[in-house]
């Protein structure tokens, strides 16, 4: 039988190597991916707790919802990547330190 | 009237060089003009003429300028301009050929004006001013030959003897001013002056306007003022400038000793008269009569010419100080007036024959000292004019009937016996020493005429080759001569040649007809003193000419004390120079030891605080900055570390924040 805790330990799972990848990877494909698994993991809390409500599954909506947003942030975020490509030549984040004055 | 004083004083100032000897003979011959003009109208009229200015205002006490002529200042005003007209004509001879004679006669004409100022002073600021005056061109003159090592000692020494007469008079003049709040000599000394009517009364000196301070105050007055005197009239104990003075030109001599220098002493104390108590007086009279004595007792062994004369003026001075003493006053100042005529004739005479002995030095290359008498001798046929009035001079000096001095000296020692009958007892020593004194005066003078003059020459015994050309010198020499010498004698001062009181000086400056004349006095003195002063000159004839002479043993203890000046000079070398010099170097160690160590103490102990402040200053107050700032740098150097502008790097330091929040959190 799965229970609650599993799902929750597998979100926290995915959530700390969602983290662990924006902190440490020297791409920022890499780092947008861990960006996705953190939203993967709330979403997969949003899910998990939805079984609280069968009435309205308000949880099922929202991480609906998340999926559309994360697609479409995901779509900026690759943008903004692309473009800062064209601007430094690369996409490693160590190397962007424009942003210390 | 003063109009004329001022021109003849501005005139007497003049300062040319090149014809210096002319212009000051002419000034001093305007002088004298003036003088005897100034004179003729004051002498005895019963009236004297005092015009003063006002100089300055000091808070409320108004010091005046001006000129004050009495008998008393008319007499010395006369005599000076009279005196010092024949010594600048014989300079003019005398100094012929030396290469300072512009210097020598500017100092001459500082030296008469400043005497002449001094006379005729109104007020005790000017006298001391111009007493000043007098002091320093004396201190020029007898340094004149300022290459000559002794000249400059004896100067040097000149001056610091008058100096300490100079703070006498000083400290006189502020006491006068304190008690009586004026410096006016007329309202001080005149004839119902302020000292006349101030009395010392149960030990407070009280002067008219009921002003009283202790009598001791009187008493410092009357020192300062003696000292004063005893320094410019070189008495006992400050004489001993005038015998080395006479390191200056022969005719500087003759002026500073008869008229100008040693009258000014004798002239203030005739200023300064009044001041004086009997017991003040009578302190004065041992004093004189003691520096006669004492001067008279030195001439008699003294070799050199000049210094022989110079304590025959000491000796004179004694005898006019005695005579102040006494009471005396006109006796005094007549003796002042007759000394002047004669010591200056005797020097000018003393002038040729240093002059004539030096020639026969230079040109013989002999090895003599040409002041020194033992090697004259047998001038009487060489210098004829010389030698007649160098007798004449010295019987005026002895007081043989028929000269002046015979007049003043005999007065002098006349009123000295009735003041000695008035006192009784001890104090006939006075005229017993004043008449030794006399008898010495003729014994000393008639070995410097014998020894001079008579005899044979003695350069001439020892070098018979040379043949000495000596000349009594032109006009330049003679007329001064001849002039001084006519006024040697009686007639000049009065027409009795016997009777002291007919002289008209004596007559004008009497301030009371003293009483009952003890006649009997006066015929045995004169003619005792006489008839002894003539055995004495035959018996100085005895052993200095005649050829079976006898001579003085020379060892004994009154020869040497005699010789040496009774040690007064070594005494004041060892006792006061030396004292003063191991003083100085006493102070000097004190100095360099106690306050040089207690300064350097001192410094040692700034020097270690400094270092010890130093050390605070680098370690405590510096080291408190530099670690503030350190940390500051270390703070912000660790805090710039997350400043690096990667993206990671702050999402990893929130994190790590937000971790330490939770853990923070859970823990407490």
């Amino acid at each position: 039988m799965i229970s609650l805790t599993h799902f929750l330990i597998t979100s926290a799972a995915l959530f700390s190597i969602g983290l662990y990848m924006v902190v440490a990877k020297k791409n920022a494909i890499q780092v947008l991916i861990g960006i996705e698994l953190i939203l993967n993991a709330a979403i997969l809390n949003l899910v998990a707790f939805g079984r609280y409500d069968k009435l309205n599954n308000n949880g099922q909506t929202f991480a609906l919802f998340a999926i559309v947003l994360a697609a479409a942030t995901t779509a900026v975020a690759l943008a903004i990547i692309l473009n800062v490509y064209r601007k430094y030549k690369t996409i490693e984040p160590d190397s962007i330190n424009q942003l210390k004055d | 009237m003063p109009l004329a004083a001022f021109v003849f004083n501005a005139l007497a100032l003049n300062k040319k060089s090149a014809v210096a000897g002319w212009v000051s003979t002419l000034a001093i011959l305007v002088s004298t003009v003036c003088a005897v003009n100034v004179f003729a109208r004051v002498w005895d009229s019963e009236s004297y003429i005092h015009q003063q200015q006002v100089w300055f205002t000091i808070g409320a006490t108004k010091v005046y300028v001006g000129l004050l002529l009495n008998n008393l200042s008319v007499l010395l005003l006369l005599l000076v301009s009279v005196i010092a007209l024949p010594v600048h004509i014989y300079g003019m001879a005398y100094m012929k050929g030396d290469p300072h004679f512009g210097r020598y006669f500017t100092y001459l004409s500082l030296f008469c004006f400043s005497m002449l100022a001094l006379v005729v002073a109104d007020n005790l600021i000017l006298v001391y001013a111009f007493w000043e005056l007098v002091g320093f061109s004396s201190y020029l003159l007898i340094g004149f030959w300022n290459t000559r090592d002794k000249a400059v000692l004896a100067n040097k020494k000149a001056f610091i003897m008058n100096r300490i007469g100079d703070i006498g008079l000083l400290a006189a003049i502020v006491t006068l001013f304190a008690q009586f709040g004026t410096f006016d000599i007329d309202a001080l000394f005149g004839q119902h002056g302020l000292i006349s009517q101030a009395t010392i009364q149960d030990g407070a000196w009280v002067t008219a306007m009921g002003i009283s301070m202790p009598a001791v105050w009187q008493w410092v007055a009357c020192i300062g003022i003696f000292m004063a005197v005893a320094a410019k009239s070189a008495q006992f104990p400050l004489h001993t400038w005038l015998p080395d003075a006479m390191e200056g030109p022969t005719s500087v001599s003759a002026l500073i000793h008869a008229a100008t220098m040693v009258a000014a002493g004798v002239f203030l104390l005739g200023r300064f008269f009044p001041l004086f108590s009997e017991t003040q007086l009578m302190v004065l009279a041992v004093i004189g009569c003691f520096t006669a004595f004492m001067a008279a007792t030195i001439a008699l062994t003294q070799n050199d010419l000049k210094r022989v004369l110079a304590y025959s003026t000491i000796s004179q001075l004694g005898f006019m100080v005695m005579a102040m003493g006494i009471g005396a006053y006109a006796s005094s100042l007549f003796h002042l007036v007759t000394h002047a005529f004669f010591k200056c004739l005797l020097f000018l005479s003393a002038g040729i024959i240093i002059h004539e002995m030096q020639h026969l030095k230079d040109e013989h290359q002999l090895d003599i000292d040409p002041q020194n008498i033992l090697y004259m001798g047998g001038l009487r046929k060489k210098l004829p004019f010389t030698f007649v009035v160098c007798v004449i001079a010295a019987c005026a000096l002895i007081g043989l009937p028929l000269t002046s001095g015979f007049l003043s000296k005999d007065g002098i020692l006349i009123q000295s016996f009735e003041w000695a009958g008035h006192h009784g007892g001890i104090w006939y020593l006075i005229p017993v020493f004043s008449i030794i004194s006399s008898m010495l005066t003729a014994f000393y003078i008639s070995r410097l005429i014998f020894k001079v003059f008579f005899g044979e020459f003695e350069p001439e015994k020892a070098n018979p080759h040379i043949h000495p050309h000596f000349t009594d010198g032109g006009l330049a020499y003679k007329i001064p001569l001849a002039f001084l010498a006519l006024s040697c004698f009686f007639p000049i001062f009065s027409f009795n040649p016997f009777s002291y009181e007919s002289a008209w000086v004596v007559k004008g400056l009497t301030l009371a007809e003293h009483g009952g004349e003890a006649d009997l006095l006066h015929t045995i003195i004169p003619v005792g003193i006489t008839l002894v002063s003539i055995g004495i000159i035959y018996w100085a004839y005895n052993i200095y000419v005649s050829p079976n002479r006898k001579l003085f043993p020379q060892d004994t203890f009154l020869f040497k004390l005699s010789y040496n000046e009774w040690f007064i000079d070594s005494f004041y070398n060892n006792a006061i120079v030396k004292g003063t010099l191991s003083l100085s170097g006493a102070l000097f160690w004190i100095d360099k030891t106690v306050i040089d160590g207690f300064v350097g103490l001192l410094q040692n102990i700034v020097l270690t605080l400094a270092s010890i402040t130093k050390w605070l200053d680098k370690y405590i107050v510096d080291g408190f900055l530099h670690t503030l700032a350190a940390t500051t740098v270390a703070i912000s150097n660790f805090v710039r570390g997350f400043q690096n502008g990667r993206v990671q790097y702050y999402l990893f330091s929130m994190m790590a924040v937000l971790l330490a929040f939770f853990i923070y959190k859970i823990l407490i």
